[in-house]
């Protein structure tokens, strides 16, 4: 675009210096992410106790072992790949049956229906805590997979649902009429008809609840203690409480390891994700 | 500028949703009879509705009404509003509620503000796209993450100190997380870092969305530089505008995971915003009642926050 020969009636100045503030700001941006990579390489021996700015060595792997192995990073990823997955997965079909039920079907007060499962994403989490903890106590839900993967998908279901409504409210009620005319039933018309239809939406709601459920970190500690059980942000955490013992490359690089996953999904599906938020924008 | 039109491919105009009431296909008419009346809807709802009634409204409902007791987690008697005066003469709550509005007013003079310049910047620029993926990338890194990577920047001996020190500026370089308002300013800067990308994503959105012919009307007017960027782009931003001040507001009244990695709200709950501070009324000090209070202050001025951008795209519950 810039090429283009309609330009000069802009200053040349003006175009260095939006030039010189873009590459300030990536420089700005990357500084922080270079400075993690240079010093989850360092050998946590050879680490002075001030940040390095340039290669000490490559210990990156032994470091990346110590945190998955030692630290306990690996047993946590391991669940929360299961909260993030299953969760994910669970709240969108149930999403999706609900703004089926709300945009489709006939049921009475659709709004108020809505505004129901939606207002579960307003509130701040802490609304919720103190209650949860009590009931998780009372149910011996405390402390167990179960308890977090149940809450995780609960909380996952409100934005998940609002992304999948508006979606679907664009959808024409023509195609629902010609499959009724044609005799299909309310699931042949949801999974034949709308859930192809809707797939890339239904994708981009997995995603941020994937990634949503994967960085949560104040269910994590709040609703479980074992290391067993802990979400991956829990365990960060407890990892970086003993800053001055295991040493910041091992921290680093159990940070490094945690983000990899959200940072693969985001790269890959990019399109995806930023279309959620676009949703958001609207 | 005709020429350009053609080589920039198709314009990119976001869809509207329909703000109407949606439509229901099926209506409750003859038809519909054979597939269950009108009721019909009610158990493809259920499972969403039983999730969230239970783990999430019924809790809402339950730390409202907890509020009402004094309970240290054992035993707990009704004192009716006794924890919200309390509130008022609590000064560690006012610090909180100073943090808070700290927070709010920080994240909109640099998160939000970095990300309409960083989006008026990249805009139509070779590269630019690159750019803006740099600056998006750590959107996709946990809260957690960030405040572990930022603590080793900002801790005494960490990188931030290193270059001050190392460009002669020693007498700035100070223990950034210990003591009040520096804790409180560099955290909302390293939540800005993580923030910001967010923010460049949708004032884009917002930036391809301005018709191309308003830009070059403008500029057959003879509009350049900042009158353009006053007159023209601006207020076009307006929409998008509501919604990232709306949104940033919300993620800053919402923010906890930073704080608490990076300082558990001290030294001495010196920089806890309302969010920390229910955490530690509750789950540390016990006072369950009134970490109850505080979560409902706390969700009071989220829930007004959000009716900022919320009521412009929500399904008219009244407006039709």
């Amino acid at each position: 675009m810039r090429q283009a020969p309609k330009a000069p009636s802009r200053s040349s100045a003006g175009h260095a210096l939006r030039n010189l503030f873009i590459v300030g700001c990536v420089l700005l941006w990357l500084v922080p992410v270079y400075l993690l990579l240079v010093n989850a390489m360092t050998p946590p021996t050879s680490y002075t106790g001030e940040p390095d700015w340039s290669p000490q060595g490559f210990a990156l792997f032994d470091n990346l072992e110590v945190a998955w192995d030692q630290a306990g990073i690996g047993d946590s990823f391991l669940n929360s790949m299961l909260y993030a997955t299953v969760c994910g997965l669970a709240a969108v079909v149930v999403a999706a049956m609900a703004a089926f039920a709300v945009v489709v079907l006939p049921i009475p007060k659709p709004s108020l229906w809505f505004w129901v499962i939606y207002s579960g994403t307003l509130f701040p989490l802490q609304i919720f805590l103190a209650p949860l903890f009590g009931m998780y106590a009372d149910a011996n839900l405390y402390d167990t997979r179960l308890g977090l993967m149940l809450v995780y998908a609960a909380w996952a279901v409100p934005f998940a649902f609002f992304l999948i409504r508006n979606q679907m409210t664009t959808m024409p009620p023509e195609v629902t009429e010609a499959a009724m005319l044609d005799g299909a039933s309310f699931r042949r018309i949801f999974w034949r008809i709308h859930v192809p239809l809707m797939s890339s939406s239904l994708g981009a709601a997995f995603i941020f609840q994937f990634t949503a459920v994967w960085n949560d970190l104040l269910f994590g500690i709040t609703l479980s203690r074992s290391p067993e059980v802990q979400p991956v942000m829990a365990a960060l955490t407890t990892l970086n409480n003993a800053y001055s013992s295991s040493g910041p490359p091992v921290i680093l690089a159990g940070a490094l390891i945690v983000s990899l996953p959200t940072l693969l999904v985001f790269l890959v599906f990019r399109g995806l994700f930023l279309r959620g938020i676009a949703a958001t924008a609207r | 500028m005709s020429g350009t039109v053609s080589s920039a491919g198709p314009v990119r105009t976001p869809r509207r949703i329909p703000t109407r009431t949606p439509h229901q296909a099926v209506r409750a008419g003859n038809s519909a009879k054979k597939y269950g009346g009108s009721l019909a809807g009610i158990p493809w709802a259920t499972p969403a509705l039983g999730l969230v009634g239970v783990l999430l409204v019924y809790p809402f409902f339950r730390s409202a009404y907890g509020s009402l007791f004094q309970d240290n987690g054992f035993t707990s008697s009704y004192t009716g509003f006794d924890n919200y005066s309390r509130l008022a003469d609590d000064p560690i709550f006012g610090r909180s509620v100073l943090n808070t509005l700290m927070w709010v007013i920080g994240t909109l003079l640099l998160p939000v503000l970095a990300g309409l310049l960083i989006a008026v910047a990249t805009h139509r620029v070779r590269l630019g796209g690159w750019a803006q993926l740099v600056i998006v990338l750590p959107y996709a890194i946990s809260g957690t993450a960030t405040a572990v990577l930022w603590n080793f920047m900002l801790t005494s001996d960490g990188a931030v100190n290193q270059v001050l020190r190392g460009v002669g500026l020693d007498s700035l370089a100070r223990p950034w997380l210990l003591e009040w308002p520096e804790n409180t300013i560099s955290m909302i800067v390293a939540s800005t870092w993580q923030a910001t990308g967010l923010n460049v994503v949708l004032f884009a959105i917002g930036l391809r969305a301005i018709p191309r012919e308003t830009v070059e009307a403008a500029e057959l007017d003879g509009a350049t530089g900042w009158r353009m960027f006053r007159y023209v782009t601006l207020p076009q931003l307006r929409a998008v505008t509501v919604v990232v001040v709306g949104m940033a507001i919300v993620n800053s009244l919402k923010a906890f995971d930073m704080i608490w990695i990076l300082t558990k709200g001290g030294p001495s709950r010196s920089s806890e915003t309302l969010a920390l501070t229910m955490y530690r009324e509750t789950f540390r000090l016990f006072h369950v009642g009134y970490g109850s209070a505080i979560a409902l202050v706390l969700s009071v001025i989220v829930v007004a926050s959000s009716w900022l951008y919320l009521r412009r795209q929500m399904p008219s519950s009244g407006r039709d």
